[in-house]
């Protein structure tokens, strides 16, 4: 019975959620249309509005405050567009999570469709309350809501399996859509010269020109639906950079037909002159999206004394970069992405930790909100726009569409397979083919189209083929991949085992292909290594980390990330006692002997240490915040676990579980880590006898310290190092050290707040 | 130059490697004037010094080991049958090969006899482990001069300790099998011979 009721209320509660986050989200879309609609309302009474401004003023003014001093007034045009703005957004993101929070829906439906579902709900209520709900405006999607998905792909875009299959990848993107455009073009118009179809007046043109739109597989879409199925990287790289890389096609035939459809007549010079322009137009892309890389490269080397601003160098660099190419008309993604993948490895090593951070989530939180947003738009505009619906021309659009795609990817990968080392199997080509979905570009191309004659029939058609891709092959992808059991993708990270082999057999690789006089793949890569081994780098990358080989900076990662983890996940995993970070020996010449390693304490004393520290690590972590604008967080503390210095404090330190340990560390020579304070409220006598001349780790927990560590950006005076014996653990140290390098803190801040040491603990 | 290679490689001769290694005619014939060029002293053997003569050979971190490679144990010299052998390790794997019956010995340029080929080139004195000091030696020959011993102790030890499983602190065949067997072998460790 109490099992009974107990479930049944613990229903009812979700129940009574969601129908309260349901209940406010449609507040929050009458409240969008209201503001919609009043929108149109003040529009009309503009001009009355100063008027009856004045009145009131000129009223108090001659009639001396017959009318009482506004105590609230409502002034609502101040704030209207970020208002709305920002409600628009706030929607998209309510649904989005109430996706999420509903459990089963999510599995089933993939989150594109859900919004689209929601675009369409709200352009209808918008519509039912009698007002004209706003359209995907071509201008907002290309220049704000589409670059950040396509910088957020291009940034973290796998280079390995992207540049090893470049070859298909070009051959899709170029070929393929070229393929797809004509054949739907071509079909339609043979069909539109049927008579009884009433589409006479479609010439060749505009046929191909709908064609050109219609057929590029859309980046957002494939972005959307593929991140859910985790299909396997090669399948994965195929569709997603073919969907990049047929933007410079896509843009050179969209211009191409458009211009030739006013004209009317096509000349052998005009299709010649368009091979070059596709040229240029993708050539160009990528200079352009170079140049900014490389200037983008080039700034982050200066950026050690100013890391707050670090991640808004690779934003706007990169946005300049789809702008500029978008003034001439070359290929806006191509350039995006070429500014992404240039700037990414040089920029990484120079810029700090948290900077790295900031980049990946902004990037990934922007795409996320464009993502949203477009998706919700389309099904507004879905509502909202004029439709001409004609059964023939949508329905043997959406066929053509599906069978250009079979046939295309079929015919080329016949043709690819004589020349890749792994072929692709039925299986994969079919995936490739199924997943070339389209999305929101088509429509905001088919939206800039002028002609109104045919534009309304174009854009039904294209909101169909949009519709019938996203939701269908959308839905019913995950279970097909699962049915035809292709390989997912693997979920491990890379071990440093995989990373030393990969890069042996690249060498081994290269010399064999030097044995053959076969100047393959690895041959070229080997050489690009070289030249910017021995050039480029030198440039672009600050300080001792232009020498440092890839294998270094990947053991550093991969030490500093499992430290991080270690510590995340509180464990009594064994810190191993090859995480040391003799690394940063190399750049401190000035390195003392280090040979000890951490001295064995027992099981339960270590579990003490850990149960102690993480009681006091938690309390402080919510005390110090200290947030100023040119610093980050003054983290909480370090610990100097010596433990000769421990097994003398332990007592003394479990009496005091409630207080908090400081204890300064002091760094004299280069870069200091951070600060680190031990807080000893009671035990002044060990605080002042501790000298502590450099930071101390000795257990995982105070590891985590670093991912807090703050970065001083500036000016603190140097602080001499006051007291701390010589500390022992070397190994820790060196440890610190290194991590903080790997954080990449700035150079000469010493630690200032020594001062606040004794007043800190509230 | 083509038509003295292809008189002093008899035809039987072809034949044979082609049963031996699976190339093509074609890729024979171009691997033999391949060899030719190489060989300087036109006795029909490959030495150390011939392949020293590779530019590209000398500035590649491994270049030495690759050259031993080539050189059955204890002997100074290589001609066309081992050169061959040696390289049809890189074969790509076909399709039609991954279903031959498997009572047929394996191929040479099987997924498992690529790999052993790689294990070797670590594994210098063929006692079927990589110890920590031949790990060392290769990382050493990788990463160049600039980087402490320390550092790249502490690499090789976190190297081994990942692979290791029997507690042997080397890394053993099988180990090494396990380690690798994330990454797609059959496409790193191919080149395409053109056709």
């Amino acid at each position: 019975m109490a099992e009974l009721l107990g479930s049944s209320s613990v229903r009812s509660g979700r129940a009574s959620f969601c129908l309260r986050v349901v209940g406010f989200v449609l507040l929050l879309v009458f409240a969008a249309a209201a503001s919609a609609s009043r929108d149109i309302s003040n529009g009309t009474s503009k001009e009355p509005n100063p008027a009856r401004e004045e009145d009131p003023h000129h009223r108090s003014n001659t009639t001396h405050h017959k009318k009482a001093f506004p105590v609230l007034s409502f002034n609502y045009e101040h704030v209207r567009t970020p208002f709305e703005i920002s409600l628009w957004i706030l929607l998209a993101l309510l649904m989005k999570l109430g996706f999420h929070i509903i459990p089963r829906l999510s599995h089933v439906v993939p989150e594109s469709c859900l919004l689209i579902f929601v675009g369409l709900l709200v352009g209808g209520i918008i519509k039912a309350i009698g007002e004209k709900p706003p359209i995907l405006d071509s201008t907002l999607f290309f220049l704000y809501l589409l670059p950040p998905i396509i910088l957020d792909a291009g940034y973290f875009l796998p280079i390995r399996p992207f540049t090893e299959n470049l070859g298909t990848i070009l051959v899709f993107a170029v070929v393929g859509t070229l393929w797809n455009a004509f054949f739907i073009g071509g079909m339609m118009y043979a069909v539109c010269q049927i008579e009884g179809t009433g589409l006479g007046g479609v010439d060749l043109l505009s046929c191909l020109l709908f064609g050109a739109i219609i057929s590029a597989v859309d980046p957002v879409a494939v972005l959307a639906m593929f991140e859910e199925i985790h299909i396997n990287e090669l399948l994965h790289i195929l569709v997603f950079g073919e969907s990049l890389l047929n933007d410079a096609v896509t843009v050179v035939l969209y211009h191409l037909f458009e211009e030739f459809a006013h004209i009317g007549t096509v000349t052998v010079a005009d299709a010649f002159l368009g091979v070059v322009c596709f040229f240029v137009v993708s050539l160009g892309g990528i200079l352009v999206g170079a140049i900014y890389g490389i200037l983008g490269a080039f700034t982050s080397r200066f950026t050690s004394h100013t890391r707050v601003i670090e991640p808004l160098f690779v934003f706007l660099y990169s946005y300049m970069a789809y702008l500029s190419a978008e003034v001439f008309h070359l290929s806006g993604i191509m350039s995006l992405i070429a500014c992404g993948v240039m700037m990414r490895p040089y920029v990484e090593a120079n810029i700090s930790h948290k900077s790295y951070t900031t980049i990946k989530y902004f990037l990934k939180m922007w795409s996320s909100v464009s993502e949203t947003l477009i998706f919700i738009f389309l099904g507004v505009s879905t509502v909202a726009g004029p439709h001409s619906w004609n059964w023939t021309f949508v329905v043997l659009t959406v066929i053509l569409c599906f069978v250009s795609r079979m046939l295309g990817v079929v015919g080329l990968t016949y043709i690819i397979n004589k020349f890749r080392i792994v072929k692709l199997t039925k299986k994969e080509q079919f995936i490739v083919a199924y997943g070339g979905l389209r999305g929101a570009i088509a429509f905001s191309l088919g939206f800039l189209l002028t002609n109104d004659k045919m534009k309304d029939m174009f854009l039904t058609a294209i909101i169909t083929v949009i519709f019938f891709t996203v939701f269908v092959q959308g839905m019913t992808i995950k279970p097909l991949v699962d049915l035809l059991a292709v390989k997912k993708k693997k979920e491990s990270k890379r071990s440093i085992n995989e990373e030393i082999h990969t890069q042996f057999l690249d060498h081994l690789l290269t010399g064999i292909e030097d044995v053959c006089g076969h100047y393959g793949h690895h041959h070229w890569k080997d050489k690009l290594n070289r030249f910017n081994k021995a050039y480029v780098k030198k440039w672009l990358i600050a300080g001792e980390r232009s020498t440092e080989p890839q294998l270094i900076s990947f053991y550093n990662k991969l030490e500093m990330k499992q430290a991080i983890m270690l510590v995340e996940s509180g464990s009594a995993a064994k810190l191993p006692s090859t995480l040391s970070s003799v690394s940063m020996q190399n750049i401190q010449p000035r390195a003392q002997p280090r040979g000890r390693i951490i001295p064995r304490i027992s099981k339960g004393r270590e579990e003490e240490i850990r149960k102690l520290l993480r009681a006091n690590l938690q309390k402080t972590r919510q005390r110090l915040r200290s947030y100023s604008r040119h610093d980050l967080m003054i983290d909480p503390f370090e610990d100097n676990m010596s433990e000769v210095r421990f097994r003398k404090q332990r007592v003394e330190m479990e009496r005091r579980m409630s207080h908090y340990l400081t204890v300064p560390a002091n760094r004299q020579e280069a870069p200091p880590v951070r600060k680190v304070y031990l807080a000893d409220d009671g035990d002044s006598r060990a605080v002042s006898g501790r000298r502590a001349t450099q930071p101390n780790l000795s257990s995982p927990d105070a590891v985590s310290l670093l991912d807090e560590s703050s970065q001083r950006a500036n000016q603190r005076s140097p602080d001499p190092p006051r007291r701390g014996p010589e500390l022992q653990e070397s190994q820790e140290e060196q440890d610190q050290l290194k991590l903080s390098r790997c954080l990449s803190d700035p150079g000469p801040n010493k630690d200032g707040d020594e001062d606040k040491n004794k007043g800190f603990i509230p | 130059m083509g038509s003295r290679a292809s008189t002093l490689l008899r035809e039987e001769e072809i034949e044979e490697i082609k049963k031996e290694t699976g190339f093509s005619h074609s890729q024979i014939t171009r691997l033999y004037s391949r060899f030719t060029s190489l060989d300087k002293g036109e006795n029909g053997t490959l030495s150390r010094e011939d392949f020293q003569r590779i530019p590209e050979l000398a500035i590649n971190p491994l270049g030495d080991r690759i050259i031993n490679a080539f050189f059955p144990e204890g002997e100074d010299q290589v001609n066309f049958r081992g050169f061959m052998r040696t390289l049809a390790h890189f074969r790509p794997i076909e399709d039609n090969e991954k279903n031959k019956d498997p009572t047929a010995s394996e191929p040479l340029n099987s997924r498992t006899n690529k790999l052993l080929f790689a294990f070797r080139l670590y594994d210098l004195d063929r006692d079927d482990k990589i110890s920590r000091d031949e790990l060392l030696q290769v990382l050493r020959m990788m990463v160049g001069v600039n980087i402490s011993d320390e550092q790249l102790g502490s690499i090789a030890d976190r190297t081994i300790q990942e692979a290791d499983q029997n507690g042997d602190n080397s890394i053993s065949f099988n180990e090494f099998i396990k380690v690798l067997e994330k990454v797609d072998v059959e496409q790193k460790m191919s080149i395409r011979f053109l056709h």
